[in-house]
């Protein structure tokens, strides 16, 4: 079992940034809890390497405003995982060649919802 | 109970009574299963898509089955029309034309290039949307989810997709789309992509937003 605050605490740690990325999920702390330690240290893996820029993110060309950046400027990484039978979505935001703004973490209803404001098919 | 089977494919005869059994638990008008449950002996999920304004959680007593709601305004998409095609249905499924646009397809194929790219082998679910929309552009047939699934396991690896996008992509929009939209929209994606070329992914998109307006310009 995850503790949440921990699982955030180390996400923080590996951006190294004086902005504080925003956590966001409906039932994001359930979920972390549901984490083996092995899925945890794949997703600071994962987030090691978007820092490091050995993942590829998905810009959506629109001039749609998304708080207060252009859809066009956000990178997004998406990093999918199951527990038992559920699927989850992990989807990270960056501005393009600044910060990290968001990390979303939620189930497939969730994922839909952040989709359709970052333009995602 | 409906059975959809436009291509006479062989539907195991015990999924037909498992299907109804599952569907029959669903208290939803419009709902269906599709995938390899009904054609194969072995398989990982039983996909049962539900046509519903519900925003209630749908369950079922069954570990592998995975519901999806979709709204009725879904009903227009390639993704509906595909999975509608094959299937089992507890009623007569409504029917709506299909609108599907060259701006759908490059977001599909801007979305799948970095998720092939990060997935490598693993890339059979994720390049499901790429296949069909591609498949369609070039031939106007709608490929059921047998048919995709057999498409897909016709490529070795993530490499020879990435060929295919790279080969078939710029013909099929030249073919398909005016060369008056296809210079305007496609310059504007490849300024979007052009800051952005130390990425894999962008690289590769930005080359093909060129490959496609160099082959208008010879079209």
């Amino acid at each position: 079992m995850v503790n949440p605050k921990e699982f955030k605490h180390e996400i923080e740690s590996l951006l190294s940034q004086g902005y504080k990325v925003e956590f966001l999920g409906k039932n994001f702390d359930q979920i972390v809890t549901l984490l083996t330690e092995t899925k945890a240290e794949k997703m600071y893996k994962w987030v090691s390497e978007v820092v490091e820029r050995k993942i590829e993110p998905i810009i959506v060309g629109s001039k749609k405003q998304y708080k207060d950046w252009a859809v066009s400027e956000l990178l997004t990484f998406r990093y999918p995982f199951s527990i038992e039978n559920t699927e989850y979505r992990i989807l990270f935001v960056k501005v393009k060649n600044s910060i990290y703004i968001e990390f979303h973490l939620g189930d497939h209803k969730y994922y839909d919802k952040v989709r359709k404001n970052l333009e995602l098919t | 109970m409906i059975i959809y089977n436009p291509k006479n494919e062989t539907i195991l005869k015990e999924r037909i009574i498992e299907a109804e059994d599952i569907l029959n638990q669903i208290p939803a008008k419009y709902c269906f299963i599709t995938g390899s449950f009904l054609y194969k002996e072995n398989y990982n999920d039983i996909d049962v898509f539900v046509i519903s304004r519900t925003k209630r959680k749908l369950e079922v007593e069954h570990k592998k089955v995975k519901i999806t709601v979709i709204d009725f305004n879904d009903l227009y998409s390639l993704f509906y029309h595909s999975i509608s095609k094959s299937c089992i249905s507890k009623n007569i499924l409504p029917t709506r034309p299909l609108k599907v646009t060259i701006s759908d397809y490059w977001q599909v194929i801007n979305e799948a290039v970095p998720t092939l790219l990060n997935q490598k082998d693993k890339y059979h679910k994720d390049v499901r949307s790429l296949i069909l929309y591609t498949e369609y552009f070039k031939t106007g047939a709608v490929l059921d989810t047998f048919q995709l699934t057999q498409n897909i396991n016709s490529f070795k690896n993530y490499t020879e997709i990435i060929n295919y996008v790279k080969t078939e992509v710029p013909k099929i929009i030249n073919q398909q789309a005016k060369a008056s939209y296809v210079k305007r929209f496609f310059y504007t994606q490849a300024g979007y992509y052009r800051e952005l070329l130390g990425y894999k992914a962008q690289n590769l998109l930005y080359q093909l937003t060129h490959d496609i307006a160099r082959s208008i310009n010879h079209g």
